[in-house]
């Protein structure tokens, strides 16, 4: 009889990389990029609240090339949490588990996130 | 919570519980109903950034300043405030324990209490002193 040797405490690496690992820690990861997003939220309705010129300064720094892509990196952010947030509630309701069904809905996350972005980017910054 | 020391005699046993079920319960669904309500929350923002970005003070006071929008506004930002605090209890409760923990969760407690001050503040002051 053969013994088969014990399995080997697992860690990260070890693991096959998936769409679903990886949209789940997209996930955390945009729930903190949203945590840290929500100071330049705060920043912009503080400086409008106090006066012109500080409200001037946030919209000189929101403005520029990198203010730019900082908050489109942001709603990029906020959309995909959004999208794997509504996931969660599909999960919720035991649907959308089964092999196959898992990996169309984590596609359709990432898919429809960077759709979601450029699509309002394009609509009101870009066109508008 | 105190520091527990895990033995081998906690982790054989079936019968040992890890985390508070009913606190962990209540967190799980905050962060359901809280997410739910964030939804609003960036259709609104969706609504008010477009409107007045780059705009100047007078139009963001008349847009804000409207208690139609700006009193929702602050609620809603008061929840994106209790689901922030949730959520990094969450990821904090993952990789700390003990007094690191809880040293790091105090500093989230006032991370999240400033911007739900500073945010709503200056939500209140553009609706009721322009
Ligand atoms: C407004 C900005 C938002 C911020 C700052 C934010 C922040 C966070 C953070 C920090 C976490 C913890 C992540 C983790 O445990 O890995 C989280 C989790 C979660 N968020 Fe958000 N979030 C926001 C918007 C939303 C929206 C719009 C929804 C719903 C559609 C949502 C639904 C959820 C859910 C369901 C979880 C729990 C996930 C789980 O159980 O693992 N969030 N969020």
């Amino acid at each position: 009889m053969t013994v088969r040797s014990r399995p080997l405490s697992p860690h990260l690496q070890v693991y096959r990389w998936t769409i679903t690992m990886t949209m789940s820690i997209v996930h955390r990861a945009t729930g903190i990029a949203n945590y840290a997003g929500s100071a330049l939220l705060v920043l912009w309705l503080v400086a409008a609240a106090w006066g012109p010129e500080p409200l001037d300064a946030v919209n000189g720094l929101f403005g520029s090339w990198f203010g730019q892509l900082v908050l489109f990196g942001y709603t990029w952010s906020l959309t995909h949490h959004m999208l794997g947030g509504i996931r969660h509630y599909v999960w919720d309701f035991i649907l959308g588990m089964e092999a196959g069904q898992r990996e169309m809905l984590a596609w359709a996350n990432v898919i429809a996130s960077v759709v979601l972005t450029l699509l309002i980017w394009t609509i009101f910054v870009w066109v508008g | 919570m105190r520091e527990q020391i895990i033995t081998q005699k906690t982790i054989a046993d079936p019968r040992s519980h890890y985390g508070d079920a009913k606190a962990s319960t209540r967190h799980f669904i905050t962060q359901r109903l809280t997410g739910v309500s964030n939804i609003a929350f960036l259709l609104l923002l969706l609504f008010v950034v477009v409107r007045l970005a780059g705009e100047d003070r007078g139009d963001m006071v008349e847009t804000i300043g409207s208690a139609w929008i700006g009193l929702p506004l602050a609620l809603l930002l008061g929840i994106v405030t209790i689901h922030m605090r949730n959520g990094m209890r969450d990821i904090l409760e993952d990789y700390f324990h003990g007094r690191t923990y809880r040293l790091y969760m105090m500093l989230n407690t006032l991370f999240c209490l400033i911007i739900a001050v500073a945010g709503i503040g200056a939500i209140l002051k553009l609706v009721f002193w322009g």
